[in-house]
């Protein structure tokens, strides 16, 4: 069994972030970066499916800065086999120059599965995934929380609202992984020892002109005061008139 | 009165020291050199050891064991730091090369009262020129990188828990297990101990350390006096008005009868550090260190810059504050060495220690090299690292000041002018030793519920609440995992509100009369350590991630 897993390099979420200078991109003096959460779904899963298979191979694919390579040991740490990183400058805003150049290294990897995180939690777009696929003409599924594969067949799980969605596919395929499918081990001192010697290729990659251009970052405004409506039942009927009338959340 | 060392469980050395091999390991790693600590010290060990092997054409597997999830992410310090060791570690590079901020310019020191200040010259031993200002999270990640490049292994997230031994020997330690659950049991993400093994291994835990404590007590290594301890808690703001000056306080909001003071400096004219320091030998059961840190911000000197700013980060950590009798009689033996803020190589009178441990990781590393070298590393081999600390300015230094914060278990002002004795027969004065005794053996006032003080109402926007503080240390530890601290048996309500105040971030709660632990809010302090409760490893990465303390 033959996995490429796509990741990426993203802010923690418990990072106090500011905006540049600019106003169009994040200062990341002093930011600390860690693997994008979702894309650790797809690595565990990744090494659960060659674990089980008993042979084959895991790969990651990360664009991204020099940086990156960190994110990439982070990976090898967990089990990895060997590292792909497709230098850049910086990542593009726009999600189909990210997933043309992902779908060039993997297209002739001869790869059975095609895991990719469903999101990353700086931009929350949901792309990249379902473009590499439609780039590599492969089946994808989305968002998927539980899965089985059974020789040349898969049968994911969705959570949709509600209830699931139940896909049946061929492989190869891509595969976008949601929180829930299972739970990432954390790297063994052994493996953060190894990891040190696996492959990491850095590949300097150019990058087409994208169709999208970041023109303004602003935060959210600031959360407003709590207010105490009352105390106990006799305080009820206030605070439902107030969340219907001012807050209009009713 | 209530003495804390009454209910004060021992340290438990039959779970602390294991037999090399006892069961219960999943993994095992055999490495030449384990540090235990990714500080200053264990980092500067690291770092030197790395380059003499790489010039005397040796190549030793170096691993360091940190329980922070990232470098420097329990790291705190003030900080003002003597660049000396940083010179000496990295000849090829230059002061501005260093992860500092900037050089100390402006320097004050005031009496304050409750609202007012009297501006007093600056202690000789205070004096910063030519130091500068920086934070320890910082120097920590910096320091680490240089170590990863020259080939040291440095793993994140791995406390050590327990040491292992063999006779008199260390040799190496074992790591905590994670995924527990409440209960203690094994949950699916459990990951069992790894037994880490070493031909020697460098204990650099820090402050209180836990495989310190258990080797000195273990070995019955003694020290003329026994370490005392004070506790800081800090906070990072970002101002509207710019600071200039690095600003020390004494005086308000404590009582004469305890030790202490307060720190400003600048990271950046509008990134300010402050943070209030306060000895664990004080009289009265009520002290609560982060609420007078809290109260002591609306005088009007530090008001004034944060007026209108941002709270960023808080924290908090112990220190160890004896000084040179505190020095255990050696910090070498069978397989091991201990560096550091776990050797107490802290000078309190220059508000430093840095510099210290840092010396003592380099002075360990050539030690140890040498040791490796030649018959291996014995108590007697390794020896050449006490007299390596104690031949130099380390050393020198604690001597020169040795009584000086022993001096204040008298009072402020008698402190005062005993200290000042001291500074002018450079240290000399008064002949002998002062004796001390732990803190957790000195008394404390318990007040009626009538004189006690009101409980403290933070408004949220200069004054925080503990809780508050925890969130901005970026605490965010699993609330499933089982409790780490050991707490005594027949806790009474004055107990349970003395360990309230002592510890500045909320662990600890009287509620009905009784005490209630909230254990995932610990931040790795180590002040109910020193007092009270005490404090062992729990999964990797627990407890506070800091940015820039």
């Amino acid at each position: 069994m033959k996995i490429a897993v796509c990741i990426k390099r993203v802010a923690d979420s418990e990072t106090r972030v500011k905006i540049a200078a600019d106003g169009k991109a994040l200062d990341e003096a002093g930011v600390k970066f860690v693997l994008n959460p979702y894309d650790e779904f797809a690595v565990e899963e990744a090494l659960r499916r060659k674990e089980q298979a008993g042979s084959g191979e895991v790969v990651v694919v990360a664009l991204g800065p020099a940086a990156a390579q960190e994110t990439i040991r982070a990976a090898l740490a967990m089990g990895v086999d060997r590292g792909v990183l497709l230098q850049v400058d910086r990542i593009p805003a726009d999600g189909l120059v990210v997933a043309q150049a992902l779908a060039a290294e993997l297209k002739d990897g001869g790869y059975d599965l095609i895991l990719c995180g469903k999101m990353a939690i700086d931009d929350y777009n949901h792309q990249v995934g379902p473009m590499v696929a439609e780039l590599l003409g492969l089946p994808c599924v989305t968002s998927i929380a539980h899965l089985e594969l059974q020789g040349n067949t898969g049968v994911a799980e969705r959570e949709v609202e509600g209830g699931i969605e139940v896909c049946e596919f061929p492989l190869p395929a891509v595969l976008t992984t949601d929180k829930g499918l299972n739970e990432p081990r954390y790297p063994a001192l052994k493996g953060i020892m190894a990891a040190k010697k696996k492959p990491l290729d850095i590949k300097p990659t150019a990058l087409a002109v994208g169709g999208l251009e970041v023109l303004a970052m602003t935060p959210p405004p600031d959360r407003k005061d709590g207010r105490i409506v009352g105390e106990g039942v006799a305080a009820i009927p206030e605070l439902l008139r107030l969340l219907r009338e001012e807050a209009k959340v009713l | 009165m209530l003495v804390p060392a009454q209910y004060q469980p021992p340290l438990p050395l039959e779970r602390l020291i294991l037999q090399a091999g006892a069961p219960g390991a999943g993994d095992r790693m055999e490495l030449d050199v384990l540090i235990v600590g990714a500080g200053p010290a264990g980092l500067a060990c690291a770092i030197e050891l790395a380059r003499v092997a790489r010039a005397g054409g040796r190549d030793l597997s170096i691993g360091v064991l940190e329980k922070a999830g990232a470098l420097g992410e329990h790291s705190l310090s003030g900080a003002v730091v003597n660049p000396r060791p940083f010179r000496e570690l990295f000849p090829e590079l230059k002061d501005w090369e260093f992860p500092f901020r900037a050089p100390v310019g402006r320097e004050a020191v005031y009496l304050l009262t409750a609202r007012g200040r009297l501006r007093l010259p600056v202690p000789p031993t205070m004096h910063n020129s030519g130091n500068y200002v920086a934070s320890l999270c910082e120097i920590v990640r910096w320091l680490g990188t240089c170590a990863e490049g020259l080939g040291v292994n440095v793993f994140t997230g791995f406390p050590a828990a327990n040491l292992l031994v063999d006779g008199a020997r260390v040799a190496g330690v074992r790591t905590a297990a994670t995924g527990l659950d409440r209960a203690g049991q094994p949950q699916s993400s459990y990951v069992a101990p790894n037994d880490v093994v070493a031909r020697v291994t460098a204990l650099a835990e820090g402050t209180r350390g836990l495989l310190a404590q258990a080797y000195l007590e273990w070995q019955r290594v003694g020290s003329e006096n026994p370490q005392i301890f004070a506790l800081g808690v800090k906070e990072i703001w970002e101002t509207k008005r710019p600071l200039d000056t690095i600003v020390h306080t004494l005086g308000w909001p404590l009582e004469s009868s305890a030790f202490g003071g307060s720190f400003m400096y600048p990271l950046e004219p509008n990134l300010v550090a402050l943070g209030l320091v306060v000895g664990l030998d004080y009289s009265d059961a009520t002290l609560d260190v982060h609420v007078l840190f809290q109260r002591m911000k609306t005088h009007p000197l530090f008001r004034r810059y944060l007026e209108e700013g941002e709270l960023v980060e808080w924290g908090a950590k112990t220190i160890p504050e004896g000084g040179y009798y505190s020095v255990p009689e050696r910090r070498s033996g069978e397989g091991v060495v201990l560096l550091g803020d776990s050797a107490g190589f802290v000078d309190v009178p220059s508000l430093k220690g840095i510099h210290y441990a840092m010396q003592s990781g380099i002075f360990a590393a050539r030690a140890i090299f040498q040791a490796l070298s030649g018959d291996g590393p014995t108590a007697a081999r390794l020896a050449e690292y006490d007299r390596l600390v104690n031949s130099s300015f380390v050393m020198h230094d604690l001597y020169r000041t040795r009584n000086m914060r022993l001096a204040f278990k008298g009072g402020f002002y008698a402190g005062g002018l005993k200290a000042s004795l001291m500074t002018l027969t450079g240290g000399r004065f008064p002949g002998r030793k002062i004796a001390t005794e732990p803190d957790a053996e000195i008394a404390r006032r318990v007040r009626t519920a009538r004189a006690a003080p009101g409980p403290f109402v933070p408004d949220g926007r200069l004054t925080f609440s503990k809780v508050d503080g925890v969130f901005k240390s970026g605490n965010a530890t699993r609330d499933t995992i089982p409790t780490h601290l050991v707490v005594g048996r027949d806790v009474t309500p004055e107990l349970a509100d003395f360990y309230s105040h002592v510890c500045p971030a909320g662990v600890y709660e009287r509620t009905d009369g009784t005490l209630r632990v909230n254990a995932p809010n610990c931040i790795d302090c180590k002040a109910t350590d020193v007092l009270g409760p005490r404090w062992t490893p729990r999964e990797g990465g627990s407890g506070p991630k800091y940015k820039r303390m």
